[in-house]
């Protein structure tokens, strides 16, 4: 692009104006891979609860300790931002408050679970289900609009369960709502 | 002819990174120079241009060792190219 402005017309500066919204849209970018780290961690979390309860092991809670390193990846990420990250759309900040929320939403619950017994399941798989439909509409990808679905319809499932089955719809909740999505993601991607 | 236009945006370039700017949260300086297509020097003296006049706001910071420019339109930027737009727009319908 020149400088020059001497010869600029309307129609030159709409066509300007018009070629460059185009060229910033673009798709807010979504990454499969923190749908399948999470996907797959809560699922082995999710089972292994369900084991460890059914071969009365005193401390099944222990397994959620496997959560720890993908915490400690996903902030270390956050922190550091997305290398590849040139531009920052409006919808792109907003779904990454929205997951940021999400996660503190998400760790004051299982902080202060203790005070409701962690009776924690269904609730739990409710609120996942805000931000992965809303992700799914931000990057127009039905798939993901299901999960959302999923989770919810999970949830509700989960309230009317005995607690170790809560742990099976949670993980059926996570193949739907994170792993099943977050695969097709990855092949749109490749 | 179009005299009245803002001569800060009234210019290829400086339009151009407006527009930008104006659909996004924030830019960085190889962003804005692809999709602008226009060379660092050149780039770099318009978008201090906009910075002086208040229209977006550079932020220099460093990712990894590589030097990190990220821009982001301002207040009053949005409005300069609001108003550019709607002057613009009675010169078409003239």
């Amino acid at each position: 692009m020149e400088t020059n402005s001497e010869k600029l017309s309307a129609q030159q500066s709409l066509d300007i104006i018009a070629d460059m919204i185009d060229q910033a849209k673009g798709s807010v970018q979504q990454n499969s891979f923190y749908f399948l780290l999470w996907g797959w961690t809560i699922l082995i979390a999710n089972l292994g609860m369900f084991s460890l309860i059914k071969l009365h092991y005193e401390y099944p809670y222990a397994i959620w300790l496997i959560t720890i390193p993908p915490w400690l990846y996903s902030l270390y990420q956050g922190y550091n931002r997305d290398g590849s990250a040139k531009s920052v759309t409006h919808l792109g900040k907003i779904t990454v408050w929205l997951w940021l929320s999400f996660g503190i939403v998400i760790f004051t619950l299982v902080v202060f679970g203790y005070q409701i017994n962690f009776h924690l399941n269904p609730v739990i798989l409710v609120v996942s289900a805000m931000p992965t439909l809303l992700s799914g509409i931000v990057i127009k990808f039905k798939p993901l609009i299901v999960g959302g679905i999923v989770f919810w319809v999970m949830g509700i499932i989960c309230f009317m369960v005995p607690t170790d089955i809560q742990y099976l719809v949670g993980a059926l909740a996570i193949l739907g709502g994170y792993i099943i999505p977050g695969y097709m993601l990855k092949t749109k991607q490749a | 002819m179009l005299n009245d236009l803002d001569p800060l945006l009234h210019s290829q370039l400086r339009l151009g990174i407006m527009s930008l700017l104006i659909s996004l949260e924030s830019a960085e300086f190889i962003f804005l120079r692809e999709k602008t297509n226009s060379t660092a020097g050149n780039l770099s003296v318009q978008l201090d241009k906009l910075s002086e006049a208040g229209y977006i706001k550079i932020e220099k910071s460093f990712k990894g060792k590589k030097p990190l420019t990220t821009c982001k339109i301002t207040r009053k930027g949005i409005k300069a190219f609001e108003d550019y737009v709607n002057t613009l727009k009675q010169y078409i319908h003239k």
